[in-house]
């Protein structure tokens, strides 16, 4: 009686694997690549951060992305020489902004749904552990929201960054700030201790010292700091004439307004993330003067005529067709994520035009090949082993908030000088 | 338990691991390894690299929720911050292999080793702490050690530590790597399992569940609470600490903010509390249906975009329906099935 118990329990558990089992499978999707006649549907797949912390800038990127596509099909896809059509669909899912399950969902994008194009998660993190599982199944992952140096030092082949790496997301701040008073020698660096900040301003440090700077204070602060007063002592204790660093948005504000509150006398701020951001105006006049670096800005003045003169090819809509289709689209103003998300799509749209063809090997060659003039930037990866994808075309703008006549506040270009919409407000008021 | 002798040696020995009453039947420890290795051997049928990465997470959770449950279950201590221990193996793991050039099996041994140590340094500190006050210093150290390895340079600080891919070369690339890593997963799930029964039906683990009961009564008879107590905490840590080591070095990377997420400790009691709690099968089925759900939402084409509502809902409905979770409403509701569901 016993054993007939039992095997009554063991058959119960059994189906319950096998339920459990079938519930993990999911449905099937329709994916991967179609073609009806001489037009190929190609799939990107792609995890978004629908929950979690990463939530804005995640979807800002996926709109962006679904921009291009919508765009792209409308205008009827790409010709290529053999007369196929290529358009392109997309399947994605929610990441939860954490890593647990970022493999996972790019394995069922690479295997169960064929996508044939990848595009990074947002943020370094998600895109490290994206990438190996891109590399293994050999498709192009192009990374947007992503500006980590390291992911690109790992020995991959497969995944090309569209940003500009965090290790030079500061050093353009170094080289106004030397144009502008060349008698000025004494920096402090005030970061956030999370990994995006340090190793922003870590490269920064070493970019300044090189240029003959004295790095008077190097601290970091906690990500959740609300009281920048014992870090405002230290600087004016050190002596230092400008102050480089910052985080994100929440602590970047607080310490900018702070910094103006105490009336820190310094000659140039600029901190990351949070200037270029149109919220930061709220801070009224202590934002006047604060300069940040910012992946791209509407007024960039990225053009035709601009890629002539560097003497490269220039690829895709201008900055305002990009915004005025986007603000039709979405009716809000796109951000630099938006802008790097559609980015993303129009670089593999080019290599894809320049490969013409979709073999995964030939569109990475032309990728390697690559050398263009976008609305976002001048795109060119590093095609040496030891940091292969790593985006060495692509600069920051930089943007500094100024006053107009009226007294209203206004985000200027000042860097590139080429791209610059005002004179640099120097030193800051 | 009446029956038995009540006294217990006032010291851990290897001995409290015998089985501590005769005559349990065999699917107390069949049905949970079956289940086990069910889940484990299942991509292996299909082929399918989709079906191993969605074990993965889920066999990651079973180990969690297993170990979880021998001091969340069996010894009746809330330990809201568990996640510590697989972060903590994580680094130690990942630091072994990525910058002192270590094998995998080191940083696996290492790993489970940094945590039983951590477990045990609570364990004694903190352990003498009862109920609401041990599970709020749960969530401290959790915060603390975090804190500490972003301040500790030799693991990166706050920037962490990034892995070579060339490493994954010496397992035999990316795609061997994969399925190995996969292969140690089921097997620390299944050892885990063997450990959670070992421990639930040993004079140890007798001595735990009367803590769990009335711990002072327990003192009286002659358990020594705080060893006892901590020696569970360390059973429960180790595990952890090699599925951490395992884990981030699929993950090619590994950051203070990714290695410590509370989220995670929460998930653990959720599926320990699914499963039903102080029962050896209750978390493996707890992890299992609980992960296997969220994959289910998160990939399901007209679920996706609802999918924490619907889990949530799902959550609500089942603990408000069966409270003492899967297996505690099984042996109320059908007396028969005592005898094999443990």
């Amino acid at each position: 009686m016993k054993r007939g118990k039992g095997t009554l329990w063991l058959g119960l558990a059994l189906l319950l694997v096998l339920a459990l089992a079938l519930a993990a499978c999911g449905g099937k999707a329709e994916t991967g690549q179609q073609t009806e006649g001489n037009e190929v549907v190609l799939t990107i797949g792609y995890t978004e951060s629908q929950t979690g912390k990463y939530n804005v800038s995640s979807s800002r990127q996926v709109k962006g992305l679904q921009l291009w596509v919508k765009q792209i099909n409308e205008a009827g896809g790409i010709e290529l020489s053999d007369g196929t059509v290529i358009k392109f669909k997309t399947v994605s899912y929610d990441d939860e902004s954490s890593k647990d399950r970022v493999q996972e969902l790019y394995t069922r994008l690479a295997t169960e749904d064929n996508a044939d194009f990848l595009i990074s998660p947002y943020s370094s993190g998600l895109t490290a552990a994206a990438a190996v599982i891109a590399e293994q199944y050999g498709k192009v992952m192009i990374t947007t929201g992503a500006a980590s140096d390291s992911i690109y030092k790992k020995g991959y082949t497969q995944v090309f960054q569209i940003y500009t790496p965090a290790s030079r997301y500061l050093t353009g701040a170094v080289d106004i700030l030397q144009k502008a008073d060349p008698e000025l020698k004494k920096i402090a660096f005030v970061y956030e201790d999370s990994k995006f900040a340090t190793s922003v301003v870590t490269a920064a440090k070493d970019y300044a010292e090189s240029k003959g700077y004295e790095v008077v204070l190097f601290e970091g602060y906690a990500p959740d700091t609300t009281d920048f007063g014992p870090f405002i002592n230290k600087i004016v204790g050190s002596g230092a004439e400008a102050i480089l660093g910052g985080g994100h948005f929440q602590d970047g504000s607080t310490f900018a307004r702070q910094l103006h509150e105490e009336g820190v006398p310094v000659k140039f701020v600029a901190l990351l993330v949070a200037p270029p951001e149109p919220d930061f105006a709220e801070l009224g006049d202590a934002a006047v003067g604060i300069v940040g670096p910012s992946q791209w800005e509407p007024q960039a003045q990225y053009t035709p005529e601009a890629a002539q003169k560097l003497g490269i090819e220039w690829f895709g809509p201008t900055s305002k067709e990009f915004v005025d289709a986007y603000v039709a689209e979405y009716g809000e103003e796109p951000s630099y994520h938006s802008a790097g998300g559609y980015a993303a799509g129009l670089i593999l749209e080019k290599a894809i035009r320049a490969a013409d063809s979709t073999d995964p090997a030939k569109v990475k060659e032309a990728l390697d090949a690559m050398d263009v003039l976008i609305f976002f930037g001048r795109i060119k990866f590093e095609t040496a082993p030891e940091a292969h994808g790593l985006q060495i075309g692509h600069e920051m703008v930089y943007v500094q908030w100024q006053k107009d006549d009226q007294g209203n506040l206004k985000k200027e270009v000042v860097w590139p000088e080429a791209g610059a919409t005002a004179e640099l407000l120097y030193p800051k008021p | 338990m009446s029956q038995r002798k009540p006294s217990l040696p006032p010291a851990f020995r290897l001995a409290d691991f015998r089985p501590a009453l005769p005559g349990r039947h065999w699917a107390n420890w069949a049905l949970p390894l079956l289940v086990v290795l069910g889940l484990g051997i299942f991509p292996l049928l299909t082929g399918k690299d989709v079906h191993r990465e969605t074990m993965f997470t889920l066999l990651r959770a079973v180990v969690m929720a297993v170990s979880l449950n021998i001091i969340l279950g069996y010894t009746g201590y809330v330990s809201f911050g568990h996640v510590v221990f697989f972060g903590l193996g994580g680094y130690v793991g990942f630091y072994l292999v990525a910058v002192q050039g270590r094998t995998l099996w080191e940083a696996l041994l290492a790993g489970g080793l940094a945590a039983g140590l951590l477990a045990w340094l609570i364990g004694i500190g903190i352990l003498r702490l009862r109920g609401a006050y041990f599970a709020l210093v749960t969530i401290g150290v959790n915060e603390a050690v975090k804190a500490f390895i972003q301040n500790f340079d030799p693991f990166g600080g706050p920037l962490g530590l990034t892995m070579n891919f060339s490493v994954y070369q010496a397992y035999g690339g990316p795609r061997a790597m994969l399925q190995m890593t996969y292969y140690i997963l089921v097997a620390l799930a299944v050892a885990a399992v063997l450990l959670a029964y070992a421990v639930r039906t040993s004079k140890f683990g007798l001595g735990l569940l009367s803590i769990r009961e009335d711990e002072d009564a327990a003192e009286v008879m002659g358990v020594v609470t705080p060893l006892a107590k901590t020696w569970a905490f360390v059973l429960s840590a180790i595990l952890p600490g090699m599925v951490g080591a395992l884990f981030f070095f699929r993950n090619g990377s590994v950051e203070p903010h990714e290695a410590f997420p509370l989220h995670l400790s929460i998930e653990a009691i959720v599926m320990v509390m699914l499963g039903g709690q102080g029962t050896v099968l209750g978390p493996v089925l707890g992890a299992a249906g609980y992960q296997a759900m969220r994959a289910f939402l998160l990939t399901n084409r007209y679920l996706k975009d609802i999918q924490l509502t619907v889990s949530g809902a799902l959550l609500l409905l089942i603990v408000l329906f069966i409270p003492a979770g899967l297996i505690g409403w099984l042996r109320r509701r059908f007396p028969a099935s005592r005898r094999v569901l443990l």
